[in-house]
């Protein structure tokens, strides 16, 4: 058997190679076709990606048109109570304590929706970029 | 192509053109597939054991080969690495196809002759008519034993066969070989 797998691996080593009948211009047209479709494909990833944060940062943008003001004085209004309760003015803690957890409550929502936005945004990024 | 430069494609060695290829010189990989592809379509074409098939896989291996080509870490790797794809592009055509490569019809090991030394010393063998005849497996097994050079268990790992499949494909089709041989 050994004779025999030494003839057969020079029978292997002598067998004659196809030619190149085209076959490298065909791999070579294909290829270049891959890549035109490879560029295609990253160019609407990036359009899509950009679009997606445009419409994230419209969203965000209306979202603070509409509810910034409020937000804002909420904020202002609980952070000028946390001063007049920290130099001393209040007298007791329970009713400003009161008032902001009522504040924080109503603006939770709002900070909510923005969460899940900027979330939802992520992770459409992410599945553009997969 | 700034990783080419003014590099003379037809005269370069072919380390350089896998490095260019990797850096995405089309022209750069389209040389390595004009040196390459007797090679790579004769591998197929003794696997398949169809021109046309062999030749449809082996652009596919080459294109999976250029979208792959950065994971090469060096290249001297090349031809394994190659090879593997190669491979690995035949046996999921022929899963698509529903091939069954697992299977032995007669499991039992054939006795290992000697070869007469008059058939081993001066024999040609027709080797594309002669592989044409044995099984699937067995040309796959045959093909990367003894005209890859790859041992065995090099082959369970390209294959995912197990050893004693594998050992049982190489051993018939050599066995058959043999056999066609000394009845020429």
């Amino acid at each position: 058997m050994t004779e025999f797998n030494a003839v057969l691996k020079r029978a292997f080593a002598e067998a004659p190679e196809p030619v190149d009948d085209g076959f490298s211009a065909r791999v070579s047209v294909a290829v270049a076709g891959r890549e035109r479709l490879a560029k295609v494909h990253a160019l609407l990833l990036n359009v899509g990606a950009a679009i997606a944060g445009l419409a994230v940062f419209y969203g965000l943008y209306v979202f603070a048109t509409a509810f910034g003001q409020d937000f804002m004085a909420s904020a202002g209004l609980e952070v000028a109570r946390a001063h007049g309760a920290l130099s001393g003015s209040a007298t007791s803690w329970s009713a400003p304590a009161q008032s902001m957890l009522t504040s924080v409550g109503a603006v939770m929502t709002q900070v909510l929706l923005v969460m899940a936005a900027l979330a939802g945004g992520a992770v459409a990024y992410r599945a553009a970029q997969d | 192509m700034a990783a080419r430069g003014f590099l003379n494609l037809a005269q370069a060695a072919e380390a350089t053109l896998i490095v260019a290829a990797q850096a995405k010189d089309q022209a750069a990989f389209n040389e390595l597939v004009k040196r390459r592809q007797g090679w790579a379509r004769a591998l197929l074409r003794r696997m398949c054991n169809n021109a046309a098939e062999a030749d449809d896989l082996a652009q596919e291996a080459f294109i999976k080969a250029w979208e792959r080509l950065r994971d090469l870490e060096t290249p001297a790797a090349f031809p394994g690495w190659f090879r593997r794809i190669a491979v690995t592009t035949f046996l999921m055509a022929k899963r698509r196809q529903k091939a069954v490569f697992e299977e032995i019809d007669d499991a039992s090991p054939i006795a290992s002759e000697e070869s007469t030394p008059e058939a081993a010393a001066g024999a040609k063998i027709d080797l594309e008519r002669a592989l044409a005849r044995l099984s699937d497996a067995e040309r796959l097994c045959v093909t990367l034993n003894h005209g890859e050079g790859l041992s065995h268990s090099e082959i369970v790992d390209m294959t995912g066969l197990p050893l004693g499949t594998v050992k049982s494909h190489v051993l018939r089709g050599t066995d058959k070989l043999r056999r066609m041989l000394e009845a020429a």
